[in-house]
């Protein structure tokens, strides 16, 4: 290979002296790997998020008392229905079941399996259920984390539950969900919509709330505020709301990380600068000597730049490629509890692999600024010892 | 007709150290020829180690000036007086000051890294000044692992290297033997007839009888204490 | 603390450019400390410890140089993906007009680049000679540059706190769009006499490059990169898109366009940037700078070939113009 003689060089003194290198690129790797991981974590998830979101209705109508929602009359189905533009009006019954032995809860969804399911999601999750079969008894699809739950207390089969009104209901455990909608459906228990009031002790001409697409985008605004005006008690819901609490949520999250991890860089670059002045002036008789042999100030500036860069880049793609690993082929054991904590049924998401130019860059500014900033001045102050050096 | 290579015009050069001044060279005036040999004869703290400093443009002069082939380099900028150091002068050290880790011909190939030659002709050049220097059969051995000898022949490798116009050597047979201290001498007249300019800074005798033409200056408190030649090539 | 400043994007940017003007605020010291008692005459040791320092300045001037020229595309990028989070944003052209301080932040931030590529040219210049000649002018230029770059972080700070995520902001078409048969082009053109200028321009920058023509070629620069970037908004940028009423300069950079946009402003400012700098050093201390006035002839031809391109190949593909 035909190499500079410069770059032949600075391999040399970088190889023969890795040792110096090594607790540098220790420490490196280790911020690497938190920043890597919390960071693909955060932007897998919210990947996930937008797929899921992708299938949910662009309106959801709900009616509020007092700030609260409460249940809305079927009624008002028909009326949307009168609404120009509008399309697959879907009532919707769901709501939570509290497992009473340890403050847990389900969430129960009722599905009308006589209609066409507007919902892609839920539709993607009842794929291969063989729905004669499901409806002849009293069956329930469930979530993983439902699933696991349920048999760590003695339920493998089915579960009894007790309806508001004080009756027991025996509902049998059809299947569970496919992995892949952990997201969503982690702690999701899909009935039949009748069984689902009466599990939830709906009235029978109740809904939870009212699913309806408007396909239009343009006609979004005037849709919401003609729906709006029905009613005193209405309250709209539109998709690009969710998806904005959403994106909040984990921007924030990524964001919170961001600063306490702007802790831990001001201590990196503190002991960086410590460490590169150690290690410099150790080296001061040898730069005296590269002086002395005809160096300038710049040619020694550029040999430990290269040196410095080399550090950076080999750290970079360690770190980061052990983060991918930790994250996309481990499955960020501990670290994921962070993004997805708050779930009440411990929760086994499958994070999609999601890597892109934005998280990369980011990741190698916020390491690589900081890194070669602290070690500016330290080079600097050995590139400048006096050639005169190498002659005491 | 001799042609003056280096000219040294009232040179002082003092250190501060609190409020004393501490005068190192007293207005030093010299002129070495191309081709000449020179040996500063001095005890140490004569002053002779800093004035090969400065005409090697390791040092800055407090006033004077020192023209190197008729160019003032006192003020030189770092760039320029990097580059004169790095093709004018090959600088042999008393220590040696090799770089351990390093192969022998990785150690000559320092000088020449600065000045933009191609892999290729470094490679050419290192292995010249290894064979001149007689040490081209230890070019792959660690620097460190090299006896004394080796290693005095090794830096002379390095200061012949980018084949400059001036040798320095400062007290270069200190840490040798007697016998590679003789050694040294001969490669030294090897280079004489060169025709390079050679400037010794010694205190060794071993350097009052020169088996070629030479000029002994001795060094005194910083001043230069008499000047004349001596033609040993006679006696030998 | 709102949404804009906790995204990860954002934070990183902000905090990239606090450093690196804590390295400048050295700089600054030094160099203004410098500049009292420098004299390049003198025998002094003060007088040598000065031009060890000012390696740290060039040092630092360096790295922040490139790290500019990175941050200025991380920025844009950043922008490009915040247009999720601002309402009504569809690219970076309704983020960065969310408020008064993005275009000007932009703007400054070309300028800056501007600058510190003369103060690397003249570094060089200034190198190379064996008396430092000019290193009180490219001092004096680099705290000129430092006051820039001040203004440039308070507008960084400014303009990232005052994204509203609630109150919608315009998109492209809107703000770039001919309203109303409103004429956005400058001095009364149309896009004939645009177009008519833009390779009349690019033909004189060549002649007054190659004939060594500096001042003129100084001057048709400026003037080819203001037509440019009209041509490339109110045509080209059509072509791009392959929608007549598509004039923007940002959505080109997202990836429907594959980036092509960072290539297409990419090689029109460095091209012009190095032409023009390396024009004015010729002026100003005669001295030849043959290899980038070679590399900003290859910029920009590249440049004009690329949005040539677009149009000839969408007329050979439909056989038609938009």
């Amino acid at each position: 290979m035909r190499t500079s003689p410069f770059f032949h060089f600075l391999m040399l003194g970088f190889f023969k002296e890795r040792k110096k290198h090594i607790g540098v690129i220790a420490i490196s790797l280790v911020i690497l790997f938190l920043l890597g991981s919390a960071l693909f974590i955060s932007s897998s998830i919210r990947y996930s998020l937008n797929q899921t979101l992708a299938w949910e209705p662009d309106f959801v109508v709900q009616r509020t008392q007092g700030g609260q929602k409460v249940n809305a009359p079927t009624a008002w189905i028909d009326d949307l229905l009168e609404v120009h533009g509008i399309s697959k009006v879907t009532p919707r019954v769901y709501g939570r079941y509290f497992f009473k032995a340890k403050e847990n809860s389900f969430l129960i969804v009722g599905v009308d399996f006589m209609d066409e399911q507007s919902n892609k999601a839920l539709r993607m999750m009842m794929d291969e259920t063989d729905l004669k079969q499901f409806l002849k008894g009293d069956n329930m699809l469930v979530g993983e984390g439902v699933s696991t739950h349920l048999k760590t207390h003695f339920y493998p089969n089915g579960y009894t539950f007790l309806t508001p009104k004080g009756v027991f209901k025996k509902v049998n455990l059809f299947k569970v969900l496919p992995k892949k909608s952990n997201l969503i459906s982690n702690d999701m228990i899909i009935v039949p919509i009748e069984l689902a009031r009466e599990i939830l002790g709906m009235g029978e001409d109740e809904v939870s709330d009212i699913a309806l697409n408007v396909p239009n985008d343009d006609e979004w605004d005037n849709v919401a505020d003609k729906i709006s005006a029905f009613y005193y008690d209405i309250h709209v819901t539109t998709k690009e709301d969710i998806k904005k609490a959403y994106e909040n949520l984990y921007n924030y999250k990524g964001g919170v990380f961001l600063i306490l991890f702007l802790i831990v860089i001001v201590t990196f670059v503190l002991i960086l600068y410590q460490r590169y002045s150690m290690v410099y002036s150790s080296e001061r008789r040898h730069i005296g000597l590269l002086r002395a042999l005809g160096w300038s100030i710049r040619d020694v500036l550029k040999l430990k730049f290269f040196e410095t860069m080399m550090i950076v880049v080999i750290a970079f793609v360690l770190g980061v490629a052990l983060a991918y690993l930790y994250v996309f082929v481990l499955g960020a054991p501990l670290l994921r509890e962070i993004f997805l904590g708050g779930a009440n049924l411990p929760n086994s998401v499958i994070l999609v692999p999601v890597l892109d130019f934005g998280i990369l860059s980011s990741i190698f500014l916020i390491y690589a600024i900081p890194f070669i900033s602290a070690v500016l001045i330290p080079t600097w102050k050995i590139a400048v010892t006096d050639p005169k050096e190498a002659m005491l | 007709m001799m042609k003056a290579m280096i000219v040294i015009d009232n040179l002082n050069k003092h250190f501060k150290s609190g409020d004393d001044i501490f005068k190192v060279l007293k207005g030093i005036n010299l002129q070495i020829n191309s081709g000449e040999c020179i040996v500063l004869k001095g005890v140490s703290g004569s002053g002779k180690t800093t004035l090969l400093s400065i005409i090697g443009g390791l040092d800055r002069p407090s006033s004077g000036k020192v023209l190197v082939e008729g160019e003032s380099i006192s003020k030189l900028p770092d760039l320029h007086i990097s580059h004169f150091r790095a093709r004018k002068i090959g600088m042999i050290f008393q220590h040696f000051n090799l770089f351990d880790h390093l192969t022998a011909a990785e150690n000559v190939m320092i000088p020449l890294i600065p000045t933009g030659l191609d892999m290729h002709e470094v490679n050419h050049k290192v292995e010249v000044s290894l064979k001149l220097a007689n040490i081209f059969h230890k070019a792959n051995s660690a620097a460190g692992r090299l006896s004394g000898g080796e290693k005095q022949r090794v830096a002379i490798a390095r200061a012949l290297a980018s084949n400059p116009a001036i040798i320095l050597c400062d007290e270069p047979t200190a840490n040798l033997d007697r016998n590679n201290s003789l050694k040294f001498i001969d490669i030294l007249s090897q280079l004489h007839e060169m025709g390079k300019t050679i400037v010794v800074a010694t205190h060794d005798p071993l350097f009052d009888t020169l088996p070629f033409e030479s000029k002994i200056i001795p060094m005194e408190d910083g001043s230069l204490v008499d000047t004349f030649s001596k033609d040993t090539l006679a006696e030998s | 603390m709102n949404e804009i400043l906790l995204s990860n994007q954002v934070l990183v940017y902000l905090l990239s450019e606090s450093i690196l003007f804590g390295l400048l605020l050295i700089a600054f010291v030094i160099t203004f400390g410098i500049l009292l008692k420098w004299d390049f005459g003198s025998y002094s040791e003060q007088q040598f410890l000065l031009e060890r320092r000012a390696y740290l300045t060039m040092t630092i001037l360096l790295f922040v140089f490139v790290v500019k020229f990175l941050l200025l595309v991380y920025f844009v990028f950043a922008i490009d993906s915040l247009s999720l989070l601002v309402p009504g944003a569809m690219c970076a052209a309704g983020v960065i007009s969310a408020n008064d301080y993005g275009m000007l932040l932009l703007f400054l931030k070309l300028v800056i680049l501007f600058f510190l590529l003369l103060w690397m040219a003249l570094n060089s210049y200034d190198l190379r000679a064996k008396n430092y000649p000019i290193f009180r002018l490219k001092s004096w230029l680099f705290i000129a540059i430092f006051f820039i770059i001040s203004i440039e972080l308070g507008l960084n700070f400014a303009y990232f706190s005052h994204i509203d995520t609630l109150e919608p902001v315009n998109c492209c078409s809107t703000l770039y769009g001919q309203l109303e048969g409103a004429n956005p082009l400058p001095f009364g053109l149309n896009i004939m006499t645009l177009l008519l200028l833009f390779y009349l321009i690019y033909i004189v920058v060549m002649g007054a490059m190659l004939s060594k023509q500096r001042v003129l070629s100084v001057l048709a620069t400026l003037l080819f990169v203001m037509i440019a970037y009209y041509s490339v908004v109110y045509f080209f940028g059509t072509y791009i898109y392959e929608l007549p009423t598509h004039n923007c300069p940002f959505c080109m950079l997202q990836v429907e366009y594959y980036y092509v946009g960072y290539l297409v402003w990419g090689t029109l400012f460095v091209g012009a940037y190095l032409g023009i700098v390396s024009s004015i050093m010729e002026i100003g201390l005669k001295e030849e700078r043959k290899k980038e006035q070679t590399s900003a002839l290859i910029l920009l031809s590249i440049f004009v070939l690329l949005c040539t391109a677009y149009v000839a190949i969408y007329y050979l593909r439909n056989g038609v113009f938009l």
